[in-house]
This record gives structure tokens, sequence and C-alpha cells, in this order.
């Protein structure tokens, strides 16, 4: 019973510090989603996108930046790799898991270059997570209220584009290219404007990481997509994906489930190596789900992901 | 208006397998006209409909639609000119999208898109009225996925989303190949009205010899990729199917004395 009760008040410690971390993760979730339900276009460039934030954040603010500003910064370049990612897959065919692997590899040397060593402080500097009235700095409390503020506009938001002519666009274009095509939706506009989207959400993700956690790291990326995927498809479990309401709020729900789970699985003294096995064995779950319900049932209409 | 200028297109130039998909075809439909594509398979009717709606390049030859030359235009920016129905009808909707979503993809074809919202309460109520001209209920599930309709409903919402704001020109694919006889006449019906309430210039492929007999003011018989016969005027009106059978036998008659 003893260890039932530490497990628990371990845990309930944490809750403030792991929201506050899921809310920042929230947006490379979104990063992961937009391309993979919106576009058909499954992306690994945020696997890169995500430090590439990061680094481009940390030295904005080291160049004395504001943390705004360094956001935007990371935002652009972010979008300059989703976009690239698009364009390498669009001009030359290459399959979009294979260009988002190049994309990804080439990033962390880009990182390397930017940064000029493997990590770089900026514990100290003015962040964005500053300017929240009455909550003492650098405490969870301003985290949450800055990350959520942020994630709920960007809800709101996306959720009035793909209501626009334009956003509906885009959506018909991973839902059915050929037909998009058809209708004089270009292809090219809407691949590379959505997976460069995609991937300035991931970099303010890295962007955000870093001025909560005081440092930037070539390696912060590292595991980050199959923990966005993970918390992904808990989203899509919990909220659905019928509609377009919900299935842009999967990534924000998913984000924050997930990482109390991996937050409940520590505390119960699961060792933290075994993490990525036991993320990893849950997305095949969840991927597979669907093909051993089908064993028992008619085949499901199939979706042919973009190659 | 629609002109072929001597188009050609080979596929695997060179090799050993080097087919003449389009051989130097000419074809003219004059504005208003509605004709019907007939050819054995292989014949180039696919080819011709691809080439038209730019997703197959001609190696050389010429497009014009109502005077302007389309040739070199990418399949997107045909698209203010040029509508298609497919014969399968999950390839002209939108499947994971609803039915007054994919209306709206329609109306907007080949127009500039803006940020203002897609499906205001005009556009849904012009949709509903529509979609209601076909009887089949689907004004009431403008809400629905596409993907959870019937293949019939599906085409027919692809008819109605084609003709919707009157194309230069209506290609329609074999479009009633894959429905049952039923839903097949309801679709066929559906497009006549279409191409007579709006007089559209109108290429209609097909094999089936009944609706080449009962449609159209021309039929076009192809050919080893070029037109082989054009059936037009009081000939039209007088043409029966083993007439137009008869041509295929020819056809078949000679690609045995060839072998």
């Amino acid at each position: 019973m003893d260890t039932v009760y530490t497990v628990i008040s371990n845990f309930i410690a944490l809750v403030p510090v792991t929201l506050a971390q899921s809310l920042i993760l929230s947006f490379i979730v979104l990063g992961i989603m937009l391309p993979f339900r919106m576009l058909n276009f499954p992306d690994l460039t945020s696997e890169g996108a995500f430090p590439l934030g990061g680094c481009v954040c940390a030295l904005s603010l080291a160049g004395g930046a504001p943390g705004w500003l360094a956001i935007l910064a990371a935002m652009a370049a972010g979008f300059l790799a989703g976009s690239c990612t698009a364009f390498v897959h669009l001009r030359f065919r290459i399959h979009t898991l294979l260009a988002g692997i190049l994309m990804m590899t080439m990033l962390y040397s880009i990182n390397l270059r930017l940064m000029g060593k493997s990590n770089l402080s900026v514990y100290g500097t003015p962040t964005i997570f500053d300017g929240v009235p009455f909550a003492e700095p650098g405490f969870p409390v301003s985290k949450i209220v800055v990350a959520g503020l942020l994630g709920l506009a960007v809800y709101c938001l996306l959720n009035l584009y793909f209501r626009t002519e334009r956003g509906t666009a885009m959506r018909a274009v991973g839902s059915n290219p050929d037909m998009a095509e058809a209708q004089g939706i270009s292809i090219w506009a809407a691949t590379i404007g959505g997976v460069g989207l995609a991937g300035a959400f991931s970099a303010t993700s890295g962007a955000l990481m870093v001025q909560s956690q005081g440092f930037a790291d070539v390696n912060m990326g590292i595991g980050t997509l199959i923990n966005g995927l993970a918390a992904l498809m808990i989203g899509e479990a919990i909220v659905g994906k019928q509609t377009l309401r919900r299935q842009l709020a999967a990534p924000f729900v998913g984000a924050i489930v997930y990482y109390q789970l991996v937050s409940l699985c520590l505390a119960a003294g699961m060792p933290p190596t075994d993490l990525k096995l036991a993320t990893g064995l849950f997305v095949l779950a969840m991927l597979a789900l669907p093909t051993l319900k089908r064993a028992r049932g008619p085949m499901p209409a199939r979706e042919t992901i973009r190659e | 208006m629609l002109e072929i200028r001597s188009a050609r297109k080979v596929f695997y130039r060179g090799q050993p397998d080097e087919k003449i998909a389009l051989n130097d075809l000419s074809l003219t439909l004059p504005t208003g006209n509605f004709a019907i594509v007939i050819g054995s398979n292989g014949a180039g009717k696919s080819s011709m409909l691809n080439a038209i709606s730019g997703a197959l390049m001609l190696d050389s030859g010429k497009i014009l639609i109502n005077g302007d030359d389309v040739t070199s235009m990418p399949v997107h920016k045909r698209a203010s000119r040029v509508a298609r129905v497919f014969q399968d009808p999950m390839k002209g909707t939108a499947a994971s999208m609803t039915v007054a979503e994919n209306m709206l993809l329609a109306e907007l074809r080949g127009k500039k898109l803006g940020f203002s919202r897609g499906l205001n309460a005009k556009r849904l109520a012009s949709y509903r009225e529509r979609l209601s001209a076909l009887n089949l209920g689907l004004e009431n599930r403008l809400e629905t996925r596409v993907e959870l309709l019937s293949g019939g409903q599906r085409q027919s919402l692809s008819l109605i989303m084609a003709t919707c704001d009157q194309p230069d020109l209506l290609l329609l694919d074999e479009h009633t190949a894959a429905l049952d006889p039923r839903t097949a006449d309801i679709v066929m019906q559906a497009t006549v009205r279409a191409v007579e309430a709006f007089n559209l210039t109108t290429l209609m492929v097909t094999h089936n010899m009944q609706h080449a007999v009962d449609f159209g003011h021309s039929v076009v018989m192809l050919d080893a990729g070029r037109t082989r016969l054009e059936i037009i005027g009081a000939e039209k009106a007088e043409v029966t199917i083993p007439k137009l059978i008869g041509h295929f036998g020819l056809k078949t008659d000679r690609m045995l004395l060839a072998s």
C-alpha cells in the first residue's frame, strides 16, 4: 500500500511540470499530424525541425533577441525545412518517408553548423514565459499559461483556416490528389505550404523547449517523432478524427495525456531507458489495430498513402 | 470548341514494347456539340481524354480549347476550362471530405482561392437545390463523407460537380460503365439533362453501343491512335447498333490480315 501511495504522490508532484512540458511538445505533435492526416504525407522532418527550431531560437536569444522574435525566427527556419522536404518529394519523386529521412539527417549537420558546438546555454536570457503576471518566472504555471494560450490560438486559427476556400483545397490534396488537381488546385503549392507549416510548428515546439529548459542541444530531437506519433494516436483514440474539429484537437489532447502516462510509468519505477521500447510497442499496437479488426470483418475502404 | 491538331504520343519510345498511343490524331468538336467516342481497347480513347485534360503531355501536335492553345498547360491550369467524370467513382470525388465540401471544390474549380469561409449558408442552399435535381436524397446528406455513399451516388455527385459551373468542355470517360443498369440509367439521364440545359461541348467515351446510338450529335470512332470514322448529322440519326459493330468488325478483319 505504501508503494502505491509513493507512486501516486510522486506522480501528482510531477503533474504541473509534465503538463507544461506536454503543452510545449503538443506543437510537434501538431507538426506530425498536419502532413500525416491533412495531406496524406507521412513526414519525418519534425525530428530535425524540432532541434532546428531550438538552435535558431538559442542563437537568436544569445544574440539579444526577445523571446517572441526568437520563436518567429525558429518558425521561419522550420517552414524552410518542411518545404524543402516537400520539394524533394515533388520534384524528384522520392518517397515521402525517404525525403523526410534525408532532410532530418542533413538538418543534424546544419544544426551543428549553426551553433558551432553541440549545445548552447541561454540560461538567464529573457524568455516568452516571463511576461505572465502573478507567476514567478521559471515556475511551471507561467509555462502552462503561455504554451496553453499559444496552443489554443493555433488551434482556433487552424480551425478557421481549414474551413476557408484555401484550407478546403489543401485538404482535398490530401484526400484525392488527382481530383484536387482536376479542380484546379496546385498540388505543389498545397504540399509545400502544408508541410512547411508543419515544420514551422515542430520548430516552434523546439524553440519553446529551449526557452523552457534554458539550453539547446543538437540531440534534443532524438525520439521526438515516435513520442509525437504515440501522442497523436492516443489523441485520436480519445477525441476521434471524424470531424475537422476533433482531428485538430487530437494532437493537443494526445500530448497532454501521453506525457502524463509517461510520467506515471516513470513514477511507478519503469527504467527511463525502456521508455522508447514501450512507446514503440504502443505505436505499433495502435497502427496494427485496424488490421487485426479487419481479420474479423469486411475489408474497409483503403486509403493509399502518397508515395 | 475543341480542336486537336495532329496529336502524337508514343510510350516507351525506342524500346521493344514501343506503343503509339496517339498517331497524328486530329479532331474538331464545335461548341455545343455532344460527341460519342467509341473504339476497341487500346484505340487511344483514354490517351486522348488524358491529353485533353492535361494528364498526358503530347510529343507533338496542339490542343486548343475555344481557340486558346492549352497544349503545354498542366492539369490544374486547364481546370477552369475542362471538367471530367472518370469511370471509377472514387477518382472524381474526395472520399474523406463531405458532400458539401466536394461541391465547394467543384464550384471553385479554376478560380482564385481566398481566405473567406468556404461553406457559407448561401452556397449550402444552392448545393441543396442542385443535388435535389438528382432525386437521390443527396440534398439531405450534405454533411456526409463521400466515402459513405454508394458508387452510383458518388458518380452522380461527380457529374453534378463537373457540370455545375458550365465548363467549356466536359469529358465523360465511360462514366456509367462501373454502375448497375438502373443507376447507370439515372446517371445517363442526368448527364443528358445537364448537357442539354447548358448546351455543353461534350466528349463521351463509351463501350455501350446503345448509348452511342441514343445520345449525342456525332459518333467518333478511334482506331490505333487516330480517328477512323466520324458519323455526323443525318447519318448519325440513322445509325444502328449492327452498323456500329460492323465497323469494329472491319477493324478485326484487318487485324487478322495483318497478323
